[in-house]
């Protein structure tokens, strides 16, 4: 009797009982479970980015900064420099038109390459991945950047050029 | 030993089978709503969008909270019964 139960069974499977359904059957289960850990994780990521702007906002640039003399740079012209605070950011410092002058961050908010205005074309340019800014007020013109160029205020003094943080009421 | 469960699953035996693939479904239907949550408020909250922020919070909370729920629902596994050789049918 026994004899013939191992002719019929292989060694193998008789070493290891367990039905194809049943362990099927198992990893579904377990993959649901992980998608249930998975949704949690994403909620308590999500709950991160809560905590991180109510609690670590993003500094402020604090007072005014020199950046050049007007006289060096001409219109239609950009001038890139760098604030020193928590961490070194680059920004460039456009001439626009006479008494027009914009500051933004350097850094496209795409996948943060050095931006760049394009006096011909009147837009700043992304080299990148062809992103374009509106010179005037940061906006995306075109291309895949999520977000407008964080913007600086440009305070002209005599002959001197300063920038401090943008007032928050202009931010819509 | 025959009860009313086992002879349901003998009666349906796609049933526990349906319901799992449901499952998994409204899971990964949860799961992609809050990718698309955190991808949002990633673009658009890291800078000064509080409100954006909290809403998808909310929401991320409230899909994972039903994600858990509907665990619940999941079928028990399928075992086979013990002091019984396991059946070889389908092997
Ligand atoms: S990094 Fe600027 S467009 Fe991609």
């Amino acid at each position: 009797m026994k004899d013939e139960k191992y002719e019929k069974i292989p060694n193998w499977k008789s070493d290891f009982p367990i039905e194809r359904k049943e362990a099927t059957h198992v990893s579904r289960r377990e993959f649901a479970k992980y998608l249930g850990l998975l949704s949690g994780a994403l909620a308590i990521g999500n709950g991160g980015i809560v905590i991180k702007s109510l609690y670590f906002p993003a500094e402020e640039l604090k007072g005014e900064h020199y950046v050049c003399n007007q006289s060096d740079v001409p219109v239609g012209e950009m001038f890139q420099f760098s604030i020193e605070g928590s961490e070194i950011i680059p920004y460039i410092l456009i001439h626009l038109e006479e008494n027009e002058w914009r500051a933004y961050e350097q850094k496209c908010t795409h996948l943060a390459c050095a931006v760049r205005y394009r006096a011909d074309l009147d837009k700043i340019e992304c080299p990148c991945h062809k992103g374009y800014f509106n010179p005037r007020t940061g906006d995306v013109l075109q291309g895949p950047p999520p977000r407008p160029l964080p913007q600086l205020e440009v305070v002209l003094k005599e002959n001197q050029v300063f920038v401090k943080a943008k007032e928050p009421n202009k931010i819509v | 030993m025959s009860d009313y469960r086992r002879s349901q699953n003998e009666a349906h035996p796609n049933k526990t089978n349906t319901l799992m693939t449901g499952i998994i479904l409204l899971l990964i239907l949860f799961v992609s709503i809050q990718i698309w949550f955190l991808f949002g408020a990633l673009n658009n909250a890291l800078r000064e969008n509080l409100a954006f922020a909290i809403t998808t919070f909310v929401g991320s909370f409230i899909l994972a909270l039903a994600s858990f729920w509907v665990l619940r629902y999941l079928p028990d596994p399928i075992r086979s019964e013990k002091g019984k050789a396991p059946e070889r049918k389908d092997l």
